[in-house]
């Protein structure tokens, strides 16, 4: 196995949110700015690169029947770290993301990453592998923040993309267009995967 | 026993760990982040009052507010607070200025997460500079009688922080009368 | 308002106005993931009603008489964090014992309780409440009734999708729907009718 297959491996083949499905809670809830998803997705691929460092580097004296609360608790730390050092430089966006910045720690994806690959490859394929799905998580984030943004307020990164005479589809930043947002995008990747 | 007992000292030792490596990060982070937050304030009470300069004081019932004077002639320009109340899906947070016969000289809306689109208009100009020049009484929602047009589709949320506001401005007013203030 | 009634307030919030999946998107994995079967669904419903009642308690006490006291906020997530591995660890035990049968069909579900945002949700949301005087903080009996509500509410959205999903099986679907996509779009559907309870001024 090679650097570069286990960096991209994330960003389409094995992309968390539209493959292996993982990760959806944040994806409903913060995509409603691209400005968010792109925090988001950030936070939570610098998280997922130092548990996935540390995890790797650990695995060999961590005890097999106690390796999940210890994961736990190494990731907990990293989220813990960002969402201070968030709240303290970028205070505007810690406040968008709000309750899901600690809600990283639960965020399957990576405590996915350091069961099924972390805890038994080396640390350079686990940064490989950290920065391949962290980088799918935060391109799918933006798709759908994409489409929700744009049709729900008419911009996209604050920029207005619209003509004047759109009005804004509010249901689309809202929850119920989260849901239909995400569900119509699953369908036509189905579809794509179809026509392979 | 032992071998649990091991497992559970290895799991301490982690956890021993982080907390100390989150400990020095607090200790960086969290003065950064006080005094932002009072810096907010301080330029907050600045811009509802300008030129004012503010010292603190408490009413009975133990909310703090700040009492403006003019630093040339020490009269009493107005007085700043902030109220809070829980508004659609938060609690929203005001500054308000207002002036010696308060009056709302001007209000700022300082923290809130209410729904995008709707209650989270409520830091817009168009929402919050109808609130200048109001008296107490005149600080409710239309719908309640009052001078304050709710957004539209954010009734809560208008009428949680006329209501708020009015409260204060009622408890700050009864502390100056009793001779409260210094 | 009276204390029923703050209670009342709480209960209708968590369940429909501010619904834990469908409103906050918390809970969504086991939403989406397990609700194919009533039964199933009725099983890890009523686990996650426990677990997030008891983290609730577990959570306010750890926060107020540790975190709070000794100014170790910074410590909030890995603590809560834990105390909830731990409970799910416990109920694991309790149910392997007492209900092999839901053991079985709760399978790999049940040690994921763990990483449900709607448990390490409600205890963070705990922190944050107040009631509806915009002032008070919730005390003991409040967070732990709010785990309770909140878990009542994701029980009920849960239950109200698997019944659906389950007669949607025997319908025709067009390829690309099946299985994720229209579990999603019911879940829009669903969020849509609940967005009628907004504005409910109690």
């Amino acid at each position: 196995m090679n650097f570069i297959k286990e960096l991209t491996k994330g960003i389409i083949k094995e992309n968390p949110i539209f493959v292996i499905v993982l990760g959806m809670c944040p994806t409903l809830a913060v995509s409603t700015s691209v400005q968010n998803a792109l925090g988001m997705g950030l936070a939570a691929t610098f998280v997922l690169i130092c548990s996935n460092i540390m995890i790797s580097l650990i695995k060999n004296i961590t005890p097999p029947s106690i390796r999940i609360p210890i994961y736990v608790v190494v990731i907990a730390a990293f989220v813990s770290i960002v969402d201070m050092v968030m709240s303290a430089y970028i205070p505007a966006l810690h406040k968008s993301l709000g309750i899901f910045i600690p809600l990283i720690v639960v965020n399957c994806i990576i405590l996915g990453r350091a069961e099924a690959f972390a805890n038994r490859n080396t640390v350079i394929m686990s940064i490989a592998d950290a920065i391949g799905m962290g980088l799918g998580f935060t391109l799918s984030l933006s798709v759908v923040a994409t489409i929700r943004e744009i049709l729900g307020a008419g911009t996209w990164l604050g920029i207005k993309v619209t003509p004047q005479t759109y009005d804004p589809m509010l249901m689309a930043i809202l929850a119920p267009g989260a849901f239909i947002t995400l569900g119509f995008l699953m369908a036509l990747i189905n579809m794509l995967k179809e026509k392979k | 026993m032992k071998y649990y007992i091991k497992l559970s000292l290895i799991l301490l030792a982690f956890c021993v760990v982080a907390s100390g490596i989150l400990a020095y990060v607090n200790g960086l982070t969290a003065p950064v982040i006080a005094a932002r937050k009072a810096q907010t304030e301080i330029d907050t009470r600045q811009a509802l009052i300008p030129g004012a300069e503010f010292t603190e004081a408490q009413t009975a019932d133990g909310a703090q507010y700040f009492i403006a004077y003019d630093p040339a002639t020490q009269d009493t320009l107005g007085y700043t607070f902030i109220s809070a109340e829980t508004g659609y899906s938060s609690t929203v947070k005001t500054m308000v200025g207002m002036d010696k016969d308060f009056k709302v000289l001007a209000i700022k809306v300082l923290d809130h997460a209410e729904t995008p689109g709707l209650g989270a208009n409520c830091t817009s100009e168009s929402f919050t500079g109808q609130f200048s020049g109001l008296t107490v009484d005149q600080l409710k929602v239309d719908k309640d009688g009052g001078a304050v047009v709710s957004l539209s589709g954010a009734t809560i949320t208008s009428r949680c922080i006329a209501n708020s506001i009015r409260t204060r401005i009622t408890a700050v007013q009864s502390d100056i009368n009793a001779g409260g203030a210094e | 308002m009276g204390y029923f009634g703050e209670l009342f307030v709480m209960a209708m919030t968590a369940i429909f106005i501010q619904n834990f999946v469908l409103s906050r998107f918390l809970g969504l994995c086991p939403y989406l993931g397990v609700s194919k079967k009533l039964d199933s669904a009725m099983g890890m419903g009523m686990a996650v009603i426990f677990v997030m009642t008891l983290a609730s308690a577990f959570t306010f006490l750890i926060n107020v008489y540790l975190l709070l006291p000794y100014g170790l906020s910074y410590l909030q997530t890995i603590a809560f964090i834990l105390t909830i591995a731990a409970l799910v660890q416990f109920v694991e035990m309790v149910i392997q014992k007492n209900a092999p049968a839901l053991y079985k069909s709760l399978g790999v579900y049940l040690p994921l309780i763990t990483t449900n945002c709607a448990v390490l949700g409600v205890a963070i949301i705990n922190t944050q409440a107040f009631r509806s005087d915009g002032v008070t903080p919730y005390n003991f009996l409040d967070s732990t009734l709010n785990g309770f509500f909140s878990g009542v509410g994701f029980t009920f959205v849960l239950l109200a999708m698997a019944g659906i999903r389950q007669r949607l099986e025997k319908v025709e679907l067009p390829k690309a729907m099946r299985g994720m996509p229209i579990a999603l779009i019911l879940a829009g559907t669903m969020a849509l009718a609940f967005y009628g309870f907004m504005g409910f001024n109690i």
